[in-house]
């Protein structure tokens, strides 16, 4: 007996009524295939973690302008005394301009709380009252040199890091990462351990400055580094070689 | 067929295929956006742009992948042809998608900064020299510029100025903008995060393209290339009643030898809509007709049955020895050839 044929479909005419409950089938079972597998696919992403923009913070203390802009906080009343705070501009964007005459000047900080576990950030607000000199002096806190170390992480940029992006690390957030360091926000090295209790160091040149354009090739990915390690009041601060800086192993 | 262009030529076929198109697309958005990613492992949830642009940029890629299976599959099984007669439905469909997908990762990861946007997706990321770290956001804008050209150019009348061949070798380049699109996921999200189900059906949804290309691939080579000038086709009793033989001429065109009752006939296998296998169709009202359109020619002179227009090649005929041979020399499209009379030998 000859196999039966299948129902020849035509677009335009009448679609056969075995082919009609097959197509149907098909269409109805790739709905739902399509709904399962964005559900499993939006149900196993990764924790982003805890970094998030808190709302609006002022701060007075200390600023030191190198090697990316950091308050050394002596009187807030949403940041403890001592809390050292990267300083970042609104968008992809740093506050160097408007830091560099203020270094080692007590000033007075507006703007908007980014936090993420141990690191606290302030956006400065755009405005002429974002970033002032305050009445008084203060002396920045003094550098304890901790010494040269090989330390292996990611090096991502401070304001995403710190809640700007949830997630704001990561490969998919590398050329984000870019953007906003060639704009000026400061880089931040995330340690895959601890450095005398630190996880996060803000990150510098060898020279005390900011980083060179070498480091753009090597964010957002495990790299080692080595420089010498610097604590500077409440924050960690990692002075590295650019040439040292190679995928990690 | 149509005898004149209108945006699109609805059918009940088209409307339902199209809804479900829409709710399949629906269903995962809303199953990622609004009930998958609530129940996410987080301390704090993901940036709603970035769980946007997640959820459209992984839709597009289900979706191209569903397309690219389409073709495959209806060659290694007919059932799945309806599902292919809508496809530029489909493709203009992701192409949105992804456009969306686009949208958001410019207004998010590239905006906000001195670079114009575009300039900065192009710019901020020079990592060429390297796997990890590659700038995967070039293959996918690669991938998103062919898919905008290909729903462009998805309508008939591109396919008549642009003439059959000239379109087809032009949507073939989505083949290398879904191999983009792969490298553009497999540099980027794949290695950026730990995500099992995505890893998975990512995986699968790729070998699934390759191993259906790869299986109508082997059945198509089944067919074996014939030499000289007049080829053996085969005895008239071995093609079916309203069917065609399609054999492999010596210079790689494929010609389809239809039966229709006591007449035999030969044309071009390749319809002048879009290339589509006419030797897969069928005689259907007196006339050969595309499997894949419904695109109509008489087996006697490659033309579309007035008012259309349409022509393709013919092949004269000769029986020797109870077999039928074909002249692999093609005739010019819409050339009459009297049918061979095969009467007696069914």
């Amino acid at each position: 007996m000859a196999a039966k044929e299948p129902p020849f479909f035509i677009g335009w005419g009448k679609m056969p009524a075995a082919l009609r409950d097959f197509t149907i089938g098909i269409g109805l079972g790739l709905v739902v295939l399509l709904a399962l597998a964005g559900f499993m696919v939006a149900a196993t992403q990764n924790d982003p973690g805890d970094g998030a923009v808190l709302g609006g913070a002022a701060a007075v203390g200390v600023l030191e302008a190198a090697p990316y802009p950091v308050l050394h906080v002596t009187d807030s009343e949403s940041f403890a005394a001592g809390t050292a705070l990267l300083l970042s501009g609104v968008g992809k964007r740093g506050v160097e301009d408007r830091a560099g005459s203020l270094d080692g000047k007590l000033v007075a900080v507006k703007g908007v709380r980014l936090a993420r576990g141990e690191i606290e950030g302030v956006q400065v607000s755009p405005g002429a009252d974002g970033m002032v000199e305050a009445d008084g002096a203060a002396a920045r806190p003094v550098a304890a040199d901790l010494g040269r170390w090989r330390i292996t992480g990611e090096i991502c940029d401070g304001k995403c890091l710190n809640g700007a992006m949830r997630p704001g690390t990561g490969l998919a957030h590398k050329a984000c990462a870019n953007l906003c360091l060639i704009g000026g926000a400061p880089p931040v090295f995330v340690a895959t351990g601890r450095v005398d209790g630190a996880e996060f160091f803000l990150l510098g040149n060898a020279d005390g400055g900011p980083v060179t354009q070498e480091v753009l090739d090597h964010t957002a990915v495990l790299v080692e580094a080595e420089g010498r390690v610097e604590r500077r009041g409440g924050i960690h601060v990692f002075l590295i070689d650019p040439a040292s800086v190679r995928l990690a192993r | 067929m149509s005898v004149r262009y209108v945006p699109v030529q609805w059918n009940r076929i088209k409307w339902v295929y199209d809804g479900l198109l829409v709710a399949g697309v629906l269903a995962y958005l809303v199953a990622f956006l609004q009930i998958g990613a609530g129940m996410a492992d987080a301390t704090r949830p993901v940036d709603g742009a970035i769980l946007r642009m997640r959820a459209f940029g992984s839709c597009a890629f289900f979706l191209l992948t569903v397309i690219l299976c389409i073709g495959p599959l209806a060659r290694l099984d007919r059932r799945f042809l309806p599902l292919l007669y809508n496809r530029r439905h489909f493709g203009v469909v992701t192409f949105a998608v992804a456009l969306t997908h686009a949208a958001y990762v410019l207004g998010w990861y590239f905006a906000y900064a001195p670079t114009p946007p575009v300039a900065a997706l192009l710019s901020s990321n020079t990592s060429y020299g390297t796997a990890l770290g590659f700038p995967f956001e070039a293959l996918g804008a690669f991938a998103l510029v062919v898919l905008a050209l290909l729903a462009a150019t998805s309508h008939d009348f591109w396919l008549s100025f642009l003439t059959a061949p000239v379109w087809k070798a032009l949507h073939l380049m989505i083949y290398p903008a879904y191999a983009a699109l792969v490298a553009h996921v497999a540099l980027g999200y794949l290695q950026d995060v730990d995500n099992p189900a995505f890893a998975i059906l990512f995986g699968g949804g790729a070998l699934a393209v390759a191993g259906l290309h790869a299986a109508a691939a082997l059945e198509g080579r089944r067919e074996a290339r014939s030499a000289g000038t007049w080829v053996a086709v085969c005895a008239p009793g071995e093609i079916a009643d309203k069917r065609a033989r399609i054999v492999r001429l010596p210079d790689g065109d494929r010609a389809a030898v239809f039966r229709n009752g006591a007449r035999v006939s030969a044309i071009s296998n390749a319809c002048a809509h879009q290339n589509g296998p006419l030797g897969e169709g069928r005689i259907v009202f007196g006339c050969v007709t595309c499997p894949w359109h419904g695109y109509q020619y008489r087996m006697e002179d490659g033309c579309s049955p007035p008012p259309f227009t349409e022509k393709v090649p013919t092949y004269n005929l000769r029986l020797r020895d109870g077999v039928i041979e074909i002249d692999a020399r093609a005739n010019a499209p819409g050339t009459p050839v009297p049918p061979l009379d095969v009467a007696g030998m069914i």
